[in-house]
């Protein structure tokens, strides 16, 4: 059995309850045994960075000191923004150790940082630590006839000097991922777009752009619907899908789902244990293409334009 | 008389590359960061002139700009750049220093964006974890715009999506501490 430090993050216990249950039940099939960092703190993401610099790196690096206290020296993160602060607050100490020795003084009793855990994404982890031909294995009911267009968002890949993790532009992780559940993973070229993050409060009418942006790229993908790794990206694809319908005068449908409620589905999991009562889009249409033969591809047709570009050449 | 390139005379843009640790001069203008940026339409002036404007040591306006304040850090425009610039690091550089120098942009929006992340910093303060129902109602209340967002609670209070409670850190005073000491080192700098 393998063991992994677990960092679930704030929205474990609230918006993305479902990920981190799903995380579990997969984790279990994969027989991997996490152990959480105890008393952890919110990594202060995306707030801390916005504001000061100093908070921005001490409360990451509180988890960090605590984590090097367990025996395991890999840490998985589900929530990509606080992936992305312990991973940058990671770097930037390890580079610098007069920064560490500043930042360190502001965490007083639980210790000295040492740079020896390693900071991975749920999605990393499951990709580098554990293998799409092991993911493959456990797979007892293949997710055939589902299409998903695969959404990272910004921070699981980005930047790579940070990360060095997949392509910062055209990540292929989480569709090889899909491919191994049977799942049919689209050509979809908003993969790293922005959702719009933080500003689902305080600045809605970004999210409603830019999410709706990447709505309307996953339905002309062809698509049943989203799959992500990214509690805030879910939140905002997914809450949001109404008023973005409602603005746009456009009727989308597409359920958001987190990698890890299908992988649990695959990995024959009850589906009464995946939580998709819990999504503002119903789940039900999208699944049911689970099982059912896809129709041979259309030829694709050329924009009207290009023939006629053409037919001028000739 | 403005001189490009004169880094000794600078002094913003001096502040700027020590607290980004980025290089801005290495900037000439392409604008690729422009047309990767998902937020440059809603910015005062985008990456590409903030980049300029700092080389030309226009403090108050970088200050002043909602530019780094609409910056989601979301990293397109740095992994494009063909000089290899970290331009959020940039942005947030500007930020902090306008933040540690009391600029204040007035502006509605970037009223409401700042108001959101200081209401973020005051949950971890007090429970240091997010107590994401009390944010939101915090932030409707202190931007006096009571009904934002409330056509989504139903669904999303009665579906679990948002917990009505946080549970509170157990050693919520090294939080405290922590955040007395950071206010402390950021004096210092």
């Amino acid at each position: 059995m393998k063991k992994l430090t677990y960092f679930p993050g704030c929205s474990a216990h609230g918006t993305s309850e479902e990920f981190d249950s799903t995380l579990k039940l997969v984790l279990k099939t994969l027989d991997v045994e996490l152990e959480d960092i105890p008393d952890w703190n919110c990594c202060g993401a995306t707030s801390a960075h916005v504001m000061t610099e100093n908070l921005a790196y001490a409360l990451p690096m509180r988890n960090l000191v605590l984590a090097e206290k367990l025996e395991n020296t890999t840490m998985g993160i589900a929530c990509a923004s606080c992936y992305q602060r312990m991973k940058v607050t990671k770097v930037h100490m390890d580079e610098n150790p007069e920064l560490a020795k500043r930042i360190n003084s502001t965490v007083v009793e639980e210790g000295t940082y040492q740079g020896k855990v390693d900071v991975k994404s749920m999605l990393q982890y499951f990709y580098e630590d554990i293998g799409v031909e092991t993911i493959r294995e456990k797979v007892i009911k293949p997710l055939t006839g589902l299409k998903v267009a695969c959404y990272y968002g910004c921070l699981l890949t980005r930047p790579k000097k940070i990360t060095n993790f997949d392509s910062p532009e055209y990540p292929v992780s989480m569709d090889q991922i899909c491919e191994a559940l049977g799942v049919t993973a689209t050509e979809f070229d908003y993969k790293t777009e922005c959702c719009g993050a933080s500003f689902s409060i305080s600045n809605t009418e970004v999210v409603l752009n830019l999410s709706g942006k990447i709505l309307e790229m996953a339905k002309e993908s062809g698509a049943h619907a989203i799959v992500v790794a990214c509690p805030l990206c879910q939140s905002n694809l997914d809450m949001r899908q109404p008023d973005i319908e409602k603005q746009q005068g456009v009727k989308y449908d597409i359920p958001v789902f987190y990698i890890t409620q299908l992988m649990a589905l695959a990995f024959g999991n009850p589906v009464d244990q995946l939580k998709f009562p819990k999504h503002i889009v119903p789940v039900e249409g999208a699944l049911a293409n689970i099982g059912k033969v896809a129709p041979e591809p259309e030829k694709v047709k050329k924009p009207i334009k290009a023939v006629e570009a053409e037919s001028e050449v000739k | 008389m403005i001189t490009l390139g004169s880094q000794g005379e600078n002094t913003f843009l001096e502040a700027v590359n020590k607290k980004s640790g980025a290089n801005v001069l290495d900037c000439y203008q392409c604008g690729k960061c422009v047309g990767t940026c998902p937020v440059s339409q809603y910015m005062d002036f985008p990456p590409r002139e903030i980049m300029q404007m700092i080389k030309l040591g226009l403090r108050n306006e970088s200050y002043m700009a909602n530019s780094h304040w609409f910056c989601l850090t979301c990293s397109a425009c740095s992994g494009r750049c063909p000089r290899e610039i970290d331009i959020p690091a940039v942005m947030e550089a500007v930020r902090h220093l306008a933040i540690e120098e009391n600029y204040i942009n007035d502006s509605k929006k970037v009223k409401e964006i700042r108001k959101f992340h200081e209401i973020f910093l005051d949950m971890i303060k007090r429970y240091g974890r997010n107590y994401e129902l009390r944010m939101m109602a915090e932030f409707n209340i202190r931007t006096r715009n009571l009904f934002k967002d409330m056509h989504l609670a139903p669904k999303a209070l009665l579906k679990g999506k948002i917990p009505l409670g946080v549970k509170p850190l157990k050693s919520a005073k090294a939080i405290k501490r922590m955040y007395a000491i950071a206010e402390k080192l950021e004096k210092n700098n």
